[in-house]
């Protein structure tokens, strides 16, 4: 009896720091839109549709910033605000026929065969098994299109990298240059700027970490196709999600959304 | 035998009428037999109570009938039977005797050549027998006809290469158009080589009352032989793509065995198929499919291998020409909106090195984004709206997109551009395609191989399954290994589509080529047909691209499916000039007839143009014709030649208009010697059983000949007399009366009745 209420008090205090850690960690069982449930959410009532927004979950580097201190760190980052609002102006500006809702895909199973377009963001912290990996370049090779997003630096760089090597171990990545069609597909976009993340409304700066001067690489396929679109030093799916807020600069937005769909209808016309 | 109990030949109660010359009428002799029936069958009643008792039924009948038969018999004879028959009056008539001379009849048979086997036929008998009631005139025939004085004279004369019965038979109908030709005797294998006799010839010789004895010689079933009736394959096509030829053949004497059959290029076999051969004389198809190969005229070669027995080789293999070309073809797809089916045939079609795609996408709303074309101006405006702009192209592949948007006179364009260019339409399945995007109802429904269904929501993003339809089975569009019979299965094993959409029912002249299974339902999934000079298609779906994204990297499922299927839908598109002659193979005989097509710049047909024909030949022959217009179709012109040596020869087509040139053509040809001749090497009994039957005559074979000098008599040509022949006298009747009596009296007797 005596023992009862610091007992129960830890026990709590476990489980409370348990729950904090599971849902850190990614379990989005019991969140509303959760991958799953996202599937079955109607809005329209049309669930089917040509194109589903697909953002990737990959395995994280488990020693590198996994569960982030920000929360929602790696994969997750934006979802789903920042997918469910650029899917809106995918809507309105193109005649793309979107599911109005995200999805999540994995390198777990062939269903991402099924989507030829993802994105990824955070990705500093990804690393793939080998069948991972194989998988993914399989998919890239046989006409699969990836978007990464959100990664700013050095030491990011290197991080993805060592995850990239892994797929693709032998492919040069290059700077895009402005005459790339991946930059005329709809919008023209020869002159592009750095687009921040929500951060610059309260710091003033367009950079995260050490990453000052944007960079839109990609690596190619044997006919030049771009496979894999690398933006490194932005933050193009906080510009998607911010981009109602009053106080993030519309030209961020803007070019965050033209850059997107631009890389959508390469991705579905390449 | 017949002669022997019936006095005159078989021919004279076949072709004679039989009268009654008897003075008195006709009848007094119905009369008499009635009486004479009651008058026995009275008497014979009257006498049978006094019988014995078991005699009292039916026996009696037979005995009354046995009388009666006796007593009619003698009554007709009275009034003189006989048969009126018209015959020919001796030494008035000729007796057109004609020899096949062909190489065929050099075929040796028993240790004798047919033709030494005609000759000492004539020789032993026939032929003085013959000249003793008629004049004989005696001819060679191959392909002309030629009166020779006798029959030495045949061993003298060199063979004709190709048997032309039905060129002979006509010659002898014209020239000797004035002579009493009483009747013809045809002596031959029936081996024609030009395709047999026309009914005109027969007709001719029908009017004119003369019959064609046919006597035929060969054996008429080789014991061992394999031959290949026909092979037919497509003379153009576009370089390295599939080719397929329908190749048909019989045999003898090996039934149920297996052999192969290969198609060669040179010394370099494209393909071969194990087959196993039906029952003897039956006819079997069998369909190959190959890569044409590099650009080019090709010769190729067809062959069964020949098995052990078999003696003559020659004919189990044919050749045939095709000409592979290598001229850029463009494709026009429109696409409605972006989606991933556009992305992947896009993708499939980057390796082909002769097809390439210019496309206009709908970005946005007002935004089209093309890719393929070829110069900045290419589709600036959108979806063509001249002539000028879309026949450029040899196909159009249509997305999702509703027909509306495409104004009236940009619809007519498009049928137009089937029509009268030629190109080909492929419509694929879409949200806004086919019955969801009004195509069943507008003017352009009648080019589409399907009848649309009449309602809305036809497309559907469910999965649907793939299978392969019987006419699938032989199509190169949809041959994705390498062995044919695996294709089925491989095609069931393929990923489900992403989509598909109801098309509805395909026309009558539509083929299927493979079907889905979607919602529980069979639909056609690949349905094609020919539309005036072009062609249309409908693939259902606009999922096909999961067979690339969820098949693995190696695999070129995809990419073959849709190179073959837009190869299909531009191979056949015709230039400004399309050449033609009416076989690429000519056997024996190098007359040969050049005919072009010529359109202008609008693809209607110009019939000012000047049209020439340059013709290479083997041993470095050239010459230069001009082709003459055809007064009955504006547009075509002819030309007329003689390929005076064996081998290929390519000729070049050009037309021009007000010195500008309109466009070319390029056409090949052979010319074969002594290879005819060895095929249809049996008897054609069937022929010459047919041309005697139908003109009156009969056929014979050589042992019975001896009987014709007789039988020929009875012919209604030439100048005939009516002679009456008396029946009376026949040993049957006689006999006959000998039967009737005795049989009666040894029924009596075994009756009991005297």
């Amino acid at each position: 009896m005596r023992l009862l209420v610091p007992t129960s008090i830890v026990f709590l205090l476990m489980s409370m720091s348990t729950g904090l850690l599971a849902l850190q960690r990614g379990g989005f069982q019991e969140d509303p839109y959760s991958a799953r449930e996202a599937r079955t959410y109607y809005e329209n009532g049309d669930l089917k549709s040509e194109y589903a927004w697909s953002r990737l979950r990959y395995s994280s580097a488990s020693n590198y910033g996994g569960y982030g201190f920000y929360g929602g760190g790696n994969w997750s980052r934006d979802y789903p605000k920042a997918d469910r609002q650029f899917l809106i102006a995918l809507k309105r500006l193109t005649r793309i026929q979107a599911r109005p809702t995200e999805q999540v895909v994995t390198l777990d199973s062939d269903d991402i065969f099924n989507y030829p377009w993802v994105y990824a963001v955070q990705v500093q912290t990804w690393t793939f098994t080998d069948a991972e990996a194989k998988r993914l370049r399989e998919y890239l090779l046989k006409g699969g299109f990836i978007m990464v997003d959100d990664f700013h630096g050095t030491t990011d760089w290197e991080h993805f990298m060592s995850g990239m090597l892994m797929v693709f171990p032998d492919r040069p990545i290059e700077d895009l240059s402005d005459k790339d069609e991946l930059f005329h597909v709809l919008y023209d976009l020869s002159e592009r700027f750095q687009v921040p993340g929500e951060q610059y409304v309260s710091t003033g700066r367009t950079y995260e970490k050490d990453g000052y001067v944007p960079a839109w690489r990609g690596i190619r396929d044997d006919n030049g196709r771009v496979m894999v679109a690398i933006c490194y030093n932005m933050h193009l799916g906080d510009a998607w999600e911010w981009a109602d807020d009053p106080r993030y600069p519309e030209k961020f937005a803007s070019l965050a959304f033209r850059i997107g769909i631009n890389y959508v209808m390469y991705g579905m016309t390449h | 035998m017949f002669e022997f109990l019936f006095k005159y030949p078989r021919t004279v109660f076949s072709r004679g009428e039989f009268v009654l010359l008897g003075g008195w009428p006709k009848w007094i002799l119905f009369i008499l037999l009635l009486a004479a029936a009651g008058g026995l069958a009275w008497l014979i009643r009257s006498k049978l109570p006094q019988a014995s008792p078991h005699i009292r039924n039916w026996k009696a009948g037979a005995i009354w009938l046995l009388q009666f038969a006796m007593a009619a018999l003698l009554l007709i004879l009275l009034w003189q039977p006989a048969i009126m028959v018209a015959e020919l009056r001796p030494q008035q008539n000729i007796i057109a005797v004609l020899v096949d001379d062909s190489r065929s009849m050099a075929i040796a048979e028993n240790g004798a050549t047919r033709e030494s086997q005609a000759v000492k036929a004539l020789d032993s008998g026939v032929l003085d027998q013959l000249q003793k009631k008629f004049q004989v005139r005696l001819y060679r025939a191959d392909g002309r006809l030629t009166r020779i004085a006798k029959l030495d004279d045949l061993k003298t004369a060199t063979p004709a290469p190709a048997t032309r019965i039905g060129d002979g038979l006509n010659q002898l109908a014209g020239e000797e158009a004035d002579l009493p030709i009483g009747a013809v005797v045809l002596l031959s294998d029936g081996a024609d080589n030009s395709g047999g006799i026309d009914l005109d010839t027969i007709s001719t010789f029908r009017s004119r009352r003369i019959p064609v004895h046919t006597v035929g010689f060969g054996a008429e079933q080789t014991p061992h032989d394999i031959e290949i009736n026909d092979a037919v394959v497509a003379p153009r096509a576009l370089a390295d793509s599939r080719l397929a030829a329908k190749i048909s053949f019989h045999q003898r004497g090996f039934g149920g065995q297996k052999s192969m059959l290969k198609v060669l290029d040179g010394q370099k076999i494209l393909a071969a198929k194990e087959i196993t051969f039906a029952s003897d004389g039956q006819v079997q198809n069998e369909t190959l499919l190959f890569n044409a190969g590099p650009a080019g005229s090709k010769t190729l070669q067809f062959t069964i291998d020949p098995l052990s027995v078999e003696e003559n080789r020659t004919n189990n293999s044919v050749a045939r020409l095709v000409n592979v070309e290598s001229a850029k073809r463009r494709i026009l797809y429109v696409e409605g909106e972006p989606r991933w089916e556009y992305k992947f045939i896009r993708r499939a079609e980057q390796d082909d090195r002769i097809v390439s795609i210019a496309s206009m996408l709908r970005t946005s709303e007002n935004k089209i984004y093309r890719q393929g074309i070829q110069d900045p101006k290419e589709l600036a405006d959108g979806f063509p709206s001249t002539v000028d702009e879309l026949f450029d192209y040899q196909a159009l592949i249509v997305g999702s997109v509703e027909v509306n948007y495409f104004t009236p006179a940009q619809q007519d364009l498009i049928q137009q551009f089937v029509d009268r260019r030629g190109g080909g339409l492929l419509l694929l399945g879409g949200r806004s395609s086919l019955g969801d995007g009004g195509w069943g109802v507008s003017k352009l429904a009648d080019l589409l191989p399907v009848l649309l269904p009449n309602k809305k929501g036809t497309f559907h993003r469910d999965p649907a399954t793939v299978e392969l339809t019987s006419a699938g089975a032989d199509s190169i569009i949809t041959q994705l290994v390498e062995d044919p019979s695996k294709n089925a299965e491989r095609w069931k094993k393929l990923p489900y589509l992403m989509d598909y959409q109801e098309a509805g029912t395909p026309k009558p002249g539509a083929v299927v080529l493979a079907e889905m299974n979607g919602g529980n339902r069979k639909l056609p999934l690949l349905v094609t047909q020919n539309y005036g000079r072009g062609r249309t298609a409908v693939l259902a779906t606009s999922g096909t691209w999961r067979w690339q994204m969820s098949q693995p990297l190696e695999d070129q499922t995809h990419e073959q499916f849709w190179q073959q299927l837009l190869r299909w839908l531009v191979t056949d598109t015709p230039g400004r000039v399309v050449a033609s002659v009416p076989s690429q193979m000519l056997f024996d005989d190098g007359r040969v007839r050049f005919s072009a097509e010529v359109r202008d710049k609008n693809y209607l047909p110009a019939a000012d143009a000047r049209v020439e024909a340059h013709i290479l030949g083997p041993g470095g022959a050239a010459a230069q014709i001009e082709m003459t217009p055809d007064p009955n179709t504006p547009g075509t012109f002819h030309a007329d030649w003689t390929a005076d040596q064996p081998g290929s020869y390519l000729t070049e087509v050009t037309a021009s208009r007000a010195n500008e040139e309109v466009g070319r053509d390029v056409l090949t040809f052979a010319r074969m010697d002594g290879i005819a001749e060895n095929f249809h090497t049996e008897q054609n009994r069937d022929l010459l059983e047919k041309l005697s039957a139908q003109t009156g005559g009969r056929y014979w074979k050589p042992e019975e000949l001896l009987r014709l000098p007789s039988e020929i008599s009875y012919s209604e040509a030439g100048i005939t007399v009516r002679d009456t022949k008396d029946l009376w006298n026949m040993p049957v009747i006689f006999l006959l009366i000998l039967l009737l009596r005795s049989s009666e009296w040894l029924l009596r007797r075994k009756w009991g009745v005297v």
